[in-house]
């Protein structure tokens, strides 16, 4: 059976929309750089988990997140509790997250590389997910994983100069991270996910279907492909983005 | 974004609505105000998103309103990675940037330390 079957939507759903997320859904079964299958299933099956999560709900409120005690709501068997707390914390109370709360997570077995690639795969399921959830259609059963050692691949270019993790510098789209940029330029947001340079593939797929694609990025009139205008575009980003109170 | 759009097509839009003002978005901004609800609904996860996707829906039509959930479906994976990872922000010292940071007090949300604060590690 074809994943991501829209044909009960009472809305057209764009083909390019439906083929991204089926594509991504084929990348989230197969084996990762730092996770085999079952994990990433595992971590998306986890991220939707954390959604409605009572313990996160609670937290939230706490002055701070390292100082409130409790589990979080989980069925979970195939990860620990420190990918677990990862997870919900991406989902539900990200603008806390730290350097510290990352090297601890280091140290308790949680790699950098590992918690990237982990990111990848939660924001990436969230922002499929939402967009159902947007339409008030039901959610995608998560796909069979398929069998697999991760590759343990890692960028021979990296810089630590922003934020938590080494990332790719600008000038470092070189070799077989020749198609992240050209130039030699890019935005830090663009740089984030790139220890593990699939996760910035699998984003900027989806981006190319559910924003606007990279090609397009300096055309601030419109994509002729869209029925939105870039200020009508630019209006949800803003807003959405201003609820989950982003400074970037 | 949305000021650069704004200045690109030389439309005179109202910034507020960025933080919610649905008279705000009406100026410039075809079907505005039924977007900034819909957004704010669904970012909120409130019980009034399946009202303000109708409302849209009806107002703008099918195509919109599938364009518009791809688009605030894709800024809840933003607004994430840039926080989980703590990435700054590229170039603090850009007029246009400073000005909608100021207009909009962005500096208030906790994520702004990470550039605020940012030290080369």
């Amino acid at each position: 059976m074809e994943t991501f079957d829209y044909t009960d939507s009472p809305y057209p759903i764009r083909p390019d929309i439906r083929k991204a997320h089926q594509e991504y859904w084929q990348r989230l079964s197969r084996p990762g750089s730092w996770w085999n299958g079952e994990q990433r299933v595992a971590i998306a099956a986890e991220s939707r988990q954390a959604v409605n999560c009572a313990f996160c709900a609670e937290r939230k409120q706490a002055l701070s997140p390292y100082q409130f005690a409790g589990q979080h709501e989980t069925n979970q068997v195939v990860l620990n509790d420190v990918a677990i707390d990862a997870i919900h914390r991406i989902i539900t109370d990200q603008t806390r997250i730290t350097a510290h709360y990352i090297e601890q997570n280091d140290a308790a077995g949680l790699s950098k590389n590992a918690y990237v690639e982990l990111v990848g795969i939660v924001v990436a399921m969230f922002s499929i997910d939402e967009f159902h959830r947007a339409l008030g259609l039901p959610l995608e059963p998560l796909p069979t994983f398929e069998i697999g050692e991760p590759s343990h691949y890692q960028p021979e270019v990296l810089s630590d100069d922003i934020g938590f993790v080494s990332t790719v510098p600008p000038h470092g789209a070189v070799g077989a991270e020749a198609d992240l940029w050209s130039d030699g330029r890019t935005a830090n947001v663009v740089r984030a996910l790139t220890l593990v340079p699939d996760a910035l593939r699998d984003w900027r797929m989806l981006s190319d279907a559910q924003y606007i694609s990279f090609a397009s990025m300096a055309n601030f009139v419109g994509d002729p492909n869209r029925s939105i205008n870039r200020m009508q575009t630019e209006l949800i980003a803003g807003r959405v983005s201003a609820i989950n109170e982003c400074f970037y | 974004m949305l000021r650069v759009s704004a200045l690109t097509t030389e439309t005179d839009i109202d910034l507020n609505a960025i933080n919610g003002d649905t008279d705000s978005a009406a100026v410039g901004i075809t079907y505005g105000p039924e977007l900034v609800r819909f957004a704010q609904s669904f970012a909120l996860r409130d019980d009034q998103l399946e009202q303000h996707r109708e409302a849209l829906l009806k107002t703008a039509g099918p195509e919109v309103l599938v364009d518009a959930a791809g688009v605030a479906a894709n800024f809840q994976r933003m607004t994430r990675i840039a926080d989980s990872i703590g990435i700054p922000v590229d170039d603090m010292q850009g007029e246009v940037g400073q000005a909608v940071r100021q207009d909009l007090n962005l500096a208030r949300f906790a994520s702004a330390q990470n550039t605020l604060n940012q030290k080369t590690r």
